[in-house]
């Protein structure tokens, strides 16, 4: 497969993964595309001004990357706290209307600054990987790091607490849990993800503009999470690692590919009301592996007995 | 730029995005999702009005060329454009909707197929008649003058018509809704759907009523600013669609005078942002909505949500 490509489809399952944090407590938070702009030009603005991150070689140096990676998810996650208490106070669809109303205005805010290159936006980013397929090994990493902490996520008291407040968020807070502190918690992870996401997706882009925070993107990646499942962590991965690749998988149809995506999506939510992946999916694919693994350890256990020679009585 | 063109401007634009807004909250209120696909049932509305009124399909799409053989009158051509969109509405209710509510499905799910249906609508158009943009010629406006003067100065006609038209459909929607038996079932399924239905109300009847008003609603506000200011291209929608969303919010999700109210403060708000600031001007409305969510949560004239336990 195309490097390209498949670097696209693990931003795209990172993004999905954000989506899905504020969702876990059934938030429906629409702003990952604005903090994800926020991260891109972050990363933008510092190594294209800045000398240092820039590097002297052919590539920039990877410390700059990360150390960008980390103020981008760092300004996002701030920018969430400051005004979740506030948003998050909204329920369902206003919280979403609000969202959406958020990604506009830091949309605007950044077409009309005086320094991020208007409608143009930033060119020249420097370029950290020489080959797409060092982004894509590299994203691969931070993908996995990222699936293992949301899949790990469940287990912990925050996560369980998300959990109940999107089962029930008055039973939860009858039995003691801090709703607007967890959802506050949610929200400002995932706006840290997106941010941590746009730093390394301008740098793959090589340029970064006021588009990448639109409309669009919000919903895309809410299509992500739907049409992935939004109730185990793999859903959102693979919503996004198909979603994305799908327009460019249906490039033989020519003009009706963005009808057929159309379709998908319309279908999508009426043929599987879950999504793709259900915990019940995850829980067998899980047990899966597991007797996979003890089938090999069986069969390995067997080899190791011929190796070792016949059992003396 | 005189105060009445700035304030007729803003009152037009204000009634648009009613008549869009009106259309997100007649299938919010009896189906509690809001619809993705207004927007592009709402540029479809805009193409039908164009090819009525005897436009030629461009060079780009597969219609390329393609010219109806009669040439109606704007004024027949904008409700047959109107009736056809809430054709298509009704479809996408059929498609989008049904399954997932005989399904008792979460209603996040129908956001998503109903942006789905648009995305398929919107590139249907770019497939049919190419990305390029029209423009609805002023002469379909027949005697009409292109300028009228109005107490000293001088204002677009299709302005006046637009605001006129908008008011007009507004002023029968709401007496239609507060006076008339089907206009008081359609609130009754709003208010509870399931008692409705004991009380000898078709719900689903209802619930297609509310697509095809809303469909033929978003018909012919796309007709109309199809006139006012060109199609800008199958995309053109999408953008109005994003601000009447705000503008729905503003007035209280489900209210039909606040959706007016919305329409006419975001309308003349954009309309005063002075020229040299026009970049921010998208920023009004939702700036604005922000405030109005942080303040006062349901909406200028919404009601409170109550939590119930």
């Amino acid at each position: 497969m195309d490097a390209g490509l498949l670097q696209q489809m693990l931003i795209g399952a990172l993004l999905g993964l954000s989506v899905s944090l504020p969702l876990r407590c059934g938030q429906l938070s629409l702003a990952t595309p604005g903090f994800f702009a926020i991260g891109g030009t972050v990363a933008a603005l510092l190594s294209t001004r800045i000398p240092a991150f820039a590097g002297t070689g052919a590539t920039s140096p990877l410390p700059a990357l990360l150390l960008e990676m980390g103020l981008g998810g760092l300004l996002a996650g701030l920018l969430a706290w400051a005004i979740g208490g506030t948003v998050l106070r909204l329920r369902g669809i206003y919280l979403a209307i609000a969202t959406i109303a958020l990604v506009e205005i830091l949309r605007v805010i950044t077409l009309n600054l005086p320094f991020t290159g208007g409608a143009l936006g930033i060119f020249g980013i420097p370029q950290p990987f020489a080959t797409a397929s060092g982004y894509a090994g590299f994203t691969l990493v931070l993908l996995a790091l990222v699936c293992w902490l949301c899949a790990r996520l469940e287990q912990l008291r925050l996560g369980r607490a998300m959990a109940a407040i999107r089962d029930d968020e008055l039973a939860a807070a009858c039995v003691g849990i801090d709703t607007a502190a967890v959802k506050l918690n949610a929200f400002v992870l995932s706006a840290l993800l997106a941010g941590v996401t746009g730093a390394l997706a301008a740098h793959f882009l090589n340029s970064w503009n006021a588009k990448v925070g639109s409309f669009d993107a919000s919903i895309t990646t809410l299509a992500f999470v739907v049409f992935g499942g939004s109730r185990t962590w793999l859903g959102p991965v693979i919503g996004g690692l198909v979603l994305t690749a799908l327009p460019e998988l249906l490039r033989p149809v020519g003009d009706l590919r963005l009808i057929v995506f159309g379709l998908v999506i319309l279908l999508g939510p009426v043929l599987f009301p879950q999504g793709l992946i259900t915990p019940q999916a995850l829980h067998g694919l899980g047990h899966g592996l597991l007797g996979f693994g003890q089938q090999l350890r069986g069969y390995g256990h067997q080899l190791l007995e011929r190796a070792s020679g016949p059992r003396r009585p | 730029m005189d105060l009445i063109q700035l304030l007729l401007n803003g009152l037009s634009l204000g009634a648009v995005y009613a008549l869009f807004a009106l259309g997100y909250t007649l299938v919010f209120s009896v189906l509690g999702v809001i619809n993705f696909s207004h927007g592009a049932v709402f540029t479809l509305g805009a193409y039908f009005t164009y090819l009525l009124i005897g436009g030629q399909a461009g060079a780009n799409g597969l219609l390329a060329g393609l010219q109806l053989p009669f040439a109606l009158p704007f004024a027949l051509a904008l409700p047959l454009a109107g009736l056809a969109s809430a054709l298509v509405a009704l479809l996408i209710e059929r498609v989008a909707f049904r399954p997932l509510r005989r399904r008792g499905a979460d209603s996040l799910l129908a956001l998503i197929s109903s942006l789905g249906a648009g995305v398929i609508l919107v590139n249907l158009i770019q497939l049919l008649m190419g990305a390029e943009s029209y423009a609805i010629p002023i002469g379909t406006l027949g005697a009409l003058p292109a300028a009228l003067s109005l107490g000293g100065a001088q204002v677009r006609t299709v302005q006046v018509l637009l605001l006129a038209i908008s008011v007009l459909l507004l002023v029968v929607l709401s007496v239609w809704l507060e006076g008339s038996r089907s206009g008081k079932a359609l609130q009754a399924v709003s208010e509870d759907p399931v008692t409705a239905q004991l009380l000898g109300i078709d719900s689903d009847a209802m619930i297609r009523l509310a697509f095809g008003i809303s469909g033929f609603l978003a018909g012919v506000s796309g007709g109309l600013v199809g006139l006012s200011v060109s199609i800008a291209g199958p995309y053109f929608g999408i953008s109005y669609g994003l601000k009447a969303l705000g503008v729905l919010v503003l007035g209280g999700l489900g209210s039909v005078p606040g959706a007016m109210l919305g329409g006419l403060i975001i309308g003349l708000a954009e309309a005063f942002v002075p020229a040299a600031w026009s970049g921010w001007k998208d920023a009004v409305a939702y700036g604005f909505l922000f405030l109005i969510l942080v303040l006062r949560p349901q909406g200028l004239l919404g009601k409170p949500q109550t939590t119930k336990v």
